[in-house]
């Protein structure tokens, strides 16, 4: 039996991953349209969302343009992906037999997400400073995958939790034929 | 006697019993084994078997 400040908090989070994953799908949607008004309308970028301005980038290098941009739209629409798994998780969830398979594969999926986004970040990250250290203007992408250890980081622990899970259905199925 | 009648006489539940009798259960605990003895009048031999292969 949950408590009551366990019940408020656990309501909250909910809230918070709902508000989380609209601002996230918001935001690779914000980076799509971008992308669509790089390419054909360079000149209402200052006016988009988070002004990431990569004309010069594309003028240079289409290649290194569609490389970069791939993995912004990649790392953001996993981003959204991730926070939806979490959503349909604390939906699905129930608090009194947490321990189920259905639970036990979104965690899993969880923590292959998280460190997918921080490998694709700290890769892209990398690659954009190669492209600076050669002269090509990136601009202020580097903020954008600023996080990409801490995504590392928290997808391992996230894996270490899963798999204690799986051990925890396990002793919870055994403990449900037990009679 | 009737699955009924031994839920009631046992304090198990129809699904736990269901349970025992499809060889769904992976174990069964000393105080249900001894309860069901007492029901049926029996020992735990009589109403276990070891089947070789079979888990």
């Amino acid at each position: 039996m949950m408590s009551k400040t366990n019940n408020f908090v656990f309501i909250v989070l909910h809230i918070i991953a709902w508000l989380i994953f609209v601002g996230l799908s918001v935001e690779a949607g914000g980076y799509v349209v971008n992308f669509f008004f790089s390419v054909y309308k360079p000149e209402l970028i200052p006016n988009l969302y988070q002004k990431l301005d990569l004309t010069n980038l594309y003028s240079n290098s289409p290649l290194a343009f569609f490389g970069l941009y791939g993995f912004i739209l990649f790392v953001s629409i996993l981003k959204a992906c991730l926070f939806y798994t979490v959503v349909i998780l604390m939906h699905k969830i129930n608090m009194e037999k947490p321990f189920s398979s259905l639970v036990a594969s979104k965690i899993s999926r969880i923590s292959v997400i998280t460190v997918t986004i921080g490998l694709m970040s700290y890769i892209a990250l990398q690659i954009s400073k190669n492209l600076s250290h050669h002269g090509l203007e990136t601009g202020a992408i580097h903020e954008i995958w600023a996080d990409s250890k801490a995504f590392i980081l928290m997808g391992a622990v996230i894996y270490i939790i899963a798999t204690i899970f799986k051990k925890g259905v396990e002793l919870q199925n055994e403990n449900d034929l037990t009679v | 006697m009737s699955l009924n009648e031994l839920s009631e006489k046992v304090e198990l539940t129809l699904s736990n019993l269901s349970i025992l009798k499809t060889g769904k259960a992976k174990a069964i605990r000393f105080s249900t084994l001894e309860a069901i003895c007492k029901a049926l009048d029996c020992q735990p031999a009589d109403i276990l078997e070891y089947v070789p292969g079979k888990m």
